[in-house]
């Protein structure tokens, strides 16, 4: 199978991120910039499939240069080809653009390899705005089927059959190819690169695109903003433990609790 | 942006028009002449080059849209098999707060296979309009079906704002809705207000909740938002109904699905953290996994559940279903107990909606106590025994 993983290369997402109060940006300076876990989780189960059923993986990002490390990372941990959409504005796009940017770069690189793709995997969402919506829109932008929060995915005849997680549960669906699916966390986590296969994916190629020039966004940011600071609670001294519980019963009671 | 357009043909000789720029903005590539990077915009080479050589072409306008023709605020009615989801009736709470701002509509879209009963029960909310699709077709959330029936409502009934509480439906089906109508759509927001123009702000949080974004689709129709459940207050019910039911149709033949749904799987039978009243949750503090005996106690005693942060569902002492936070579930209980609990910001951004928190920590430092409405600094090993007993007295126990 021909299997696309597009990627998104976000800030660290265990280091806390908290508005610059001059420029009123996130301030990102010195945060290591590293492959959205949703889309490190689509590329193991790319790796996956293709291991059990044979084909090739191609990732595909849109960013700068510097994202081209991380697409060398996706190299050592299974892709077999990698393409940049090169554009430094990447981040000032609506969901909506980044996939029209990347139905595009899709087009070019079928006609590149001279194949189509088969399953093109997202991840669910991204860990710094987290819309969860790129996939979705690139389905409708395509017109191609999609399914979203995906923890499973296995050949069957004629098509491909997925799991969904859904707040009650799980649907088992079917659906036809070429297809569009958001990866949810699965149950097993993502390879690590082995030394051998890093130095493999330094040599490799990254083939750069262009992008889409004049796009339009459909919504605005007017602007960045701090969380509204709550007023400060009450606080109840612990040396007196009989008074501090006496206080949480008045508490419990006053919140209808009993 | 504006740009130039170079026209070869026009040009008589390159280096004549490429002199001109002082910015040593157009060069020579394979005999063209090019514009790079380092133009101003001067348009010096418009002016002086050789007469339509350069051209400056400017983007065109987008015509504004005709607001007046957008009107009302819309819900999706979010249901499985008919059995309406609450965050439903937080949003049309929400919907009629804000229609008030304008004086429009509130209507709420409804689809699904045998539903146009259980569409009565929405009437007791304050909707103005309840439209009904009741179609075979419709009878399992099928992102394509549900997408175009979705499309024939707003192109029926052009609503200025739609609201979709963001489930897993809803999380799908509002970005390919958005898609389709070519209209901005923004996801999980927390914060949501009406302007007289109708144009609809709209506040988000990203990077985990420590920044938020304000925005705003200001040239484009429906505006689209999708809410976390339990972000928005839920109206009472009324016991009396208002508004009408319109039951409204479309041909078969356009709910074709390349998707199939073959089966559900429940997850096994269990309460949900997110329903209920009392969580008390359990964070690194708890030393000692049959120290969550306790915990669970204090839940049992006051009818709710024990829940936990991050790294107690990576141990194992709980699963990850019963995690709060980013990462897991978000929850507003009328009273959540944190034992423990440190409070990350990713853990905070799950849980500090709730009506009343009270954190219990050793730590006098601990972030918790910045998002707590009540901070009882202690060691939780004396005080829960403590608190136990006390409500026991108070239940006759």
């Amino acid at each position: 199978m021909e299997l696309l993983v597009c990627i998104k290369q976000v800030p660290d997402d265990s280091v806390e991120i908290s508005l610059d109060p001059v420029s009123k940006t996130p301030a990102l300076q010195g945060v290591t910039p590293v492959v959205n876990a949703f889309d490190t989780y689509a590329l193991e189960m790319a790796a996956r499939l293709k291991e059990a059923h044979g084909g090739e993986i191609t990732v595909v990002s849109i960013g700068g240069e510097d994202v081209k490390n991380s697409l060398k990372n996706c190299l050592a941990v299974g892709a077999d080809n990698a393409y940049l959409v090169k554009e430094e504005a990447a981040f000032s796009h609506d969901p909506a653009g980044i996939a029209k940017t990347l139905k595009k770069a899709i087009g070019e690189i079928e006609k590149d390899r001279g194949k189509p793709f088969d399953l093109i995997f997202c991840g669910k969402e991204s860990t710094d705005y987290a819309s969860s919506q790129v996939g979705l829109f690139l389905g409708e932008e395509s017109s191609l089927p999609v399914a979203a929060n995906v923890i499973s995915v296995e050949p069957v005849e004629g098509g491909i059959k997925l799991k969904q997680e859904t707040e009650e549960g799980y649907r088992v669906m079917e659906a036809a190819l070429p297809c569009v699916v958001t990866i949810q966390k699965p149950n097993y986590d993502p390879r690590y690169p082995t030394i051998k296969s890093k130095m493999a994916a330094r040599k490799k190629e990254i083939t750069e695109l262009s992008p889409i020039e004049n796009l339009e966004s459909q919504f605005k940011v007017l602007q960045i903003l701090e969380p509204p600071k709550r007023a400060a609670g009450v606080k109840i001294k612990g040396d007196n433990i009989q008074e501090a519980v006496t206080e949480a019963m008045s508490v419990m009671t006053k919140a209808r609790i009993f | 942006m504006a740009r130039l357009v170079v026209h070869q043909e026009r040009i008589p000789d390159n280096q004549e028009l490429i002199k001109i720029c002082p910015f040593g903005a157009l060069e020579e590539q394979d005999g063209n002449v090019v514009v790079n990077a380092a133009c101003k915009m001067c348009r010096l080479c418009v002016k002086r080059g050789p007469a339509g050589a350069v051209e400056y072409v400017e983007d065109e306008k987008k015509p504004e849209i005709n607001k007046e023709e957008w009107k009302g605020i819309a819900v999706y009615a979010d249901h499985v098999d008919g059995v309406i989801h609450p965050v439903t009736f937080e949003l049309i709470g929400k919907a009629k707060e804000m229609a008030a701002v304008t004086g429009q509509e509130v209507s709420v879209l409804f689809m699904g296979k045998d539903i146009r009963e259980k569409s009565e029960e929405i009437l007791h909310y304050g909707a103005d309009k309840v439209y009904v699709y009741d179609k075979e077709e419709l009878e399992r959330f099928k992102i394509e079906p549900y997408t175009e029936v979705f499309e024939d409502f707003i192109r029926r009934n052009k609503p200025s704002s739609i609201l979709v509480g963001a489930t897993t439906v809803g999380r799908q089906l509002a970005p390919r809705v958005a898609a389709r109508m070519k209209t901005g759509l923004t996801a999980d927001c927390t914060i949501l207000e009406m302007n007289e123009n109708s144009d609809l702000s709209q506040i988000r949080p990203a990077f985990g909740g420590n920044i938020m974004a304000h925005i705003k689709t200001p040239n484009h129709r429906p505006q689209i938002a999708t809410v976390r459940y339990k972000i928005m207050n839920a109206p009472a019910r009324s016991d009396s109904k208002s508004g009408e039911i319109v039951t409204c149709d479309i041909p078969k033949e356009n709910l074709l699905s390349h998707v199939e749904v073959l089966d559900i799987l429940p997850k096994e039978k269990e309460s949900f953290i997110e329903n209920s009243d009392v969580l008390i949750v359990a964070g690194r503090g708890v030393k000692k996994e049959e120290d969550l005996s306790m915990l669970n106690e204090l839940a049992d005693l006051l009818g709710g559940q024990v829940a936990c942060t991050r790294p107690m569902a990576e141990s194992g002492w709980l699963d990850a279903k019963y995690q709060i936070g980013l990462s897991g579930r978000t929850v507003r209980p009328k009273l959540i107990i944190t034992c423990g609990v440190s409070g990350a910001i990713q853990f905070v951004a799950g849980m500090n909606h709730s009506d009343t928190i009270f954190a219990i920590n050793n730590d006098p430092k601990a972030p918790i106590f910045k998002s707590a409405h009540y901070c009882l600094v202690g060691d939780l090993y004396e005080i829960l025994p403590k608190l136990i007993a006390r409500v026991k007295e108070k239940e006759g126990m």
